[in-house]
């Protein structure tokens, strides 16, 4: 069973095209991460999915269920792109409150065991009204697992935190995995994603870019990776014979005495380089390997 | 939807306004009822409106200044949440017909307590607890609740249904009388869709009203249903 399938999902203003006949799937356990610049679409499609707007066109089901009404959202947990809370209630208020609106009224030790989860256990009688952003959207995080869901929904859930919390937030993240539960996460940090992501999609322009673990990102945006190599002199006779050899190999970027930066399309031409260079008198002294990373599939167009 | 409802009725509970607004309401109702058989030997009175002197005070504050005080506490009931944006914790987990009957239950049943007390208090000095009074005053409070819903689905600002509340609350007995005492036709239709005319007679005609708040709680689920949070 899949925890999210849409089919054609579409959101359209006026002649605004914001989402754009999507199709995804994200499968139960996977923590699925959303990348897009602002404006591509991401809060917009989670917000189809969780209910906040309605579809202009097309079908989704959550775990399984096909139009899911409020009985399936009470096995969903959401955090919005944008958290405000009831700036007189303290912590525990809205976690109760929240908890008992999905049918699930959290103890008060459920409640302080959730604080805790997320950093908040001393600021738990606190009145939100005088929370920090950061403080925010931890609560955020607390009461979209206060009720203990499948699906959890978190729009952004590190934007605005100190790095500290950043990983405290990452580590309950996985944790959460670890228990079962299927996270969808958007996020514009790209470190966040290619860390704990273990599938990434990329939307652009209401429509998916690119979708798949990071080793398929890599590979399908560009079946090459960059190698730096560090060696001896090579004597002049054999000059022309390698650097023949290695135009073949690939496309190389820099070529100098004791120097090459060359770009290769696949692994096996590292060891074949190597026994290149040694054919040509050359000793390799060290060989770094660069692979795309997330930020450059990101940024490519 | 009792979850949405409990929470209504006590945040209703809990701010200067309400307090101000029950005060008032006991205040009226007991010093009416205290007061009545002075008015009442100072006017000739029929059987019928001698029995019912000492509720006038709670009906008649009701009837004038009900709007405004139905609309002073809940005009934003609604559209305040989806402002501040807390709608969308609501929404990822009830449905929105669940969310809106919810607070408007709530609101009902605040003004269900105020005006039980108030009764009671009255009944301190008339002896008896009428019914058919009460269930007609919470028959107009029950559409004055469902038109303050429906404002506030309909109007996506909290400022402009707090105006637009205060000025319906005003004008809406006035021209609630007008509508039923007026031969002018292109007035008198309106006697069907404000609670005053239903109010005039002795009898069930009171129902109508309920009906009317229905009507208009079906219309804010329907727009509500539509609208993004």
């Amino acid at each position: 069973m899949n925890a999210v399938e849409t089919k054609q999902l579409s959101k359209a203003y006026g002649v605004h095209q914001v989402v754009n006949g999507m199709d995804l799937t994200v499968k139960k356990g996977e923590i699925f991460g959303f990348l897009g610049r602002n404006g591509a679409g991401k809060s917009t499609f989670i917000n189809m999915l969780t209910g906040i707007i309605s579809p202009s066109s097309g079908t989704y089901s959550l775990l399984g269920i096909e139009a899911p009404g409020s009985e399936v959202m009470k096995r969903v947990g959401v955090m919005p792109d944008y958290s405000s809370f009831y700036g007189s209630w303290t912590a525990m208020e809205h976690l109760r409150f929240f908890s008992a609106l999905s049918g699930s009224r959290a103890s008060k030790e459920k409640c302080l065991e959730v604080l805790r989860s997320v950093d908040l256990l001393s600021h738990g009688n606190k009145k939100t009204g005088k929370f920090s952003f950061g403080m925010k959207k931890k609560l955020g995080i607390a009461q979209a697992i206060i009720h203990d869901p499948e699906l959890v929904f978190l729009d952004e859930p590190t934007s605005g935190m100190d790095a500290e919390s950043a990983i405290l937030i990452h580590r309950l993240i996985r944790q959460l995995q670890e228990q079962g539960k299927t996270i969808f996460m958007t996020s514009h940090n790209l470190d966040e994603v290619e860390k704990i992501c273990t599938r990434i999609a990329i939307m652009r322009d209401g429509v998916i870019d690119k979708i798949g673990t990071m080793e398929e990102l890599r590979a399908f945006y560009r079946s090459t990776m960059t190698v730096k190599m560090k060696h001896s002199s090579v004597p002049k006779h054999e000059q022309t014979r390698l650097k023949q050899w290695l135009e073949s190999a690939g496309t190389l970027l820099e070529h100098e005495d004791a120097y090459t930066v060359i770009t290769i399309s696949n692994e096996k031409k590292i060891a074949e380089m190597i026994r290149a260079f040694t054919q040509c008198k050359a000793d390799v002294l060290r060989v770094d390997v660069e692979e795309p990373s997330l930020e450059e599939i990101f940024l490519d167009e | 939807m009792f979850v949405i409802c409990k929470r209504e009725f006590i945040s209703l509970f809990k701010s200067i306004k309400s307090i101000i607004m029950i005060a008032i309401l006991f205040a009226v109702s007991y010093y009416a009822a205290k007061f009545s058989s002075l008015l009442a030997s100072g006017v000739e009175l029929t059987a019928g409106e001698a029995e019912d002197i000492h509720t006038i005070g709670l009906l008649s504050v009701i009837l004038l200044l009900g709007q405004l005080f139905v609309f002073g506490l809940s005009h934003d009931t609604i559209n305040r949440e989806t402002h501040e944006r807390t709608m969308r914790f609501l929404v990822t987990r009830a449905s929105r017909s669940a969310i809106l009957f919810g607070k408007f239950l709530g609101i009902w049943v605040f003004w269900f307590v105020c005006i039980a007390v108030s009764f009671l208090l009255i009944s301190i000095f008339s002896k008896k607890f009428d019914l058919f009074i009460f269930s007609q005053t919470m028959s107009l409070v029950t559409y004055q609740a469902a038109l303050a819903v429906l404002l506030s689905v309909l109007i996506s600002r909290p400022g402009y249904t707090m105006f637009l509340g205060n000025i319906l609350g005003l004008l809406l007995p006035a021209l609630g009388f007008w509508a039923v005492f007026s031969p002018n036709g292109w007035v008198n239709w309106m006697k069907f869709f404000i609670p005053f005319y239903y109010l005039e007679r002795d009898d069930f005609t009171f129902l109508v009203i309920l009906a009317l708040a229905g009507l208009m709680m079906l219309a804010a689920d329907a727009v509500f249903r539509r609208r993004e949070c």
